[in-house]
């Protein structure tokens, strides 16, 4: 026969035998283990309740000063999809610093390019229209002042027809601008340039000093030339006048 | 009507800390008792209770609601005042002997016979049994005391003390066979 040892006895004695019938069954079969138990259940009995000392009903509320001033106020938690939105709502605010610094870098790179500014100007493309006008009637100018004097020596040393050329384009733009701004002198005297360049680049090879003489008599290319000057001038005096009278006068008027 | 633990809770993590004070006044007798079971002393105990209320409120959030809230403020309690004995691990305590020397930290009880006070036998009994108790390890104290004056299973044994089951068992099984040891004297004067 197997007997109960004092840990058996022990749990037996707490109610918390793995098998309390058996436990029973042989305490009451087995005369050495039940005098055991019963000195174990005689000395546990015999260790008294620690008495507690009495506290008042308003312990609680000692206790609450005492520990009151020392307890910090929880902050009210935030709602969960404030939570969830929160890393999306950064990573947006970056996003758009991102894009703000972007745009404003666009903006300030338009400020630092003086031609933008200029084209959105209506004072200053006026002036840049006065200038390119003022260039092309110097072109065809010194075109003219060559054709005048080209002497027989020098005459196939000259480009003209390819200078005729590349001022016929231009000539034809400027004629164009001068019909859509109603300027019928300056578009008749350019009317006349034309007639002079696209007989000159249509020359099937450089022109001799025969063909000079036609196209000086035709043409009358000492009344071109003159009219061309006074344009030129007047062009080139309207492109360094102050922009109010600029805008004044609306295209180049003769 | 009474306000519900886990309501009161709720109140306090959105902000109202003076609601607290009503777990305070409803856990703070339980938890005086059980630590003044563990210290064994007043002072030690409301101490006890100080700190378990303090350690409550600042981990409140992670209350998970799977025990009670009582048996949570237990737990803590039991913690607290453990703490405290193991802080203050006492010296050499008092053992019984035949006659009371100082050298040897020996005290000498009164036989039951002695004289016919028994109210005076009652008081020497408990101051055995005070000395008994103080020989224990605080793990054994606190596991005896939880097992066999609060009434606890070793499951919550061992939970408190945070502990396998096992551990709780043997703790409890120490503790006894030292007070048994200890206070033999005077089951056989009785």
């Amino acid at each position: 026969m197997k007997h109960l040892n004092e840990a058996e006895l022990i749990e037996h004695y707490y109610g918390e035998s793995a098998s309390t019938a058996d436990c029973e069954r042989h305490l009451k079969s087995c005369a050495a283990c039940a005098k055991h138990y019963a000195d174990l259940h005689r000395d546990l009995d015999g260790v008294k309740p620690i008495v507690t000392p009495v506290r008042g009903e308003d312990y609680g509320e000692q206790v609450w000063q005492s520990i009151r001033s020392s307890l910090p106020v929880y902050e009210k938690p935030e709602r969960s999809w404030i939570r969830f939105w929160r890393p999306l709502g950064w990573a947006t605010a970056c996003a758009l610093l991102l894009a703000v610094a972007f745009v404003a870098g666009r903006q300030w790179e338009r400020k630092q390019a003086p031609p933008v500014a200029v084209a959105a100007d209506p004072q200053a493309r006026q002036r840049v229209v006065f200038v390119v006008l003022g260039d092309h009637l110097d072109r065809s100018e010194r075109l003219l002042v060559e054709l005048n004097h080209a002497g027989s020596n020098d005459v196939s040393a000259l480009p003209l027809r390819g200078e005729a050329r590349e001022l016929l384009a231009n000539n034809r733009l400027v004629r164009q601008s001068a019909i859509r701004a109603g300027d019928y002198k300056v578009e008749a005297s350019l009317d006349r340039l034309e007639r002079l360049l696209v007989e000159l680049a249509n020359q099937p090879d450089e022109p001799n000093e025969r063909d000079l003489d036609r196209l000086r008599q035709e043409m009358n290319t000492d009344g071109l030339l003159f009219d061309i000057r006074i344009l030129r001038s007047r062009v080139g005096s309207r492109a360094l006048e102050p922009q109010g009278a600029a805008t004044a006068t609306k295209g180049v008027s003769l | 009507m009474e306000e519900s633990d886990d309501s009161i809770r709720r109140a306090i993590l959105s902000g109202d800390k003076d609601a607290y004070k009503v777990l305070v006044a409803r856990y703070s007798q339980v938890v005086f008792r059980v630590a003044y079971h563990i210290t064994g002393n007043e002072p030690d105990a409301e101490e006890a209770v100080q700190e378990t209320f303090l350690r409550g409120y600042q981990k409140l959030a992670l209350f998970e609601g799977r025990s009670s809230m009582a048996t949570w403020f237990y737990r803590i309690g039991s913690n607290c005042a453990l703490d405290i004995v193991n802080r203050r691990r006492p010296e050499p305590q008092n053992r019984i002997g035949e006659e009371n020397d100082p050298e040897r930290n020996e005290l000498q009880l009164a036989d039951r016979n002695a004289g016919p006070d028994r109210l005076l036998l009652s008081r020497e009994i408990e101051a055995a049994q005070q000395a008994a108790m103080s020989e224990l390890t605080p793990t054994e104290r606190t596991a005896f005391v939880l097992r066999h004056m609060e009434d606890r299973s070793t499951d919550e044994i061992a939970a408190v003390l945070n502990i396998a089951p096992n551990s709780a068992k043997q703790a409890v099984f120490r503790a006894v066979q030292k007070l048994r040891r200890q206070l033999a004297p005077l089951w056989i004067n009785t």
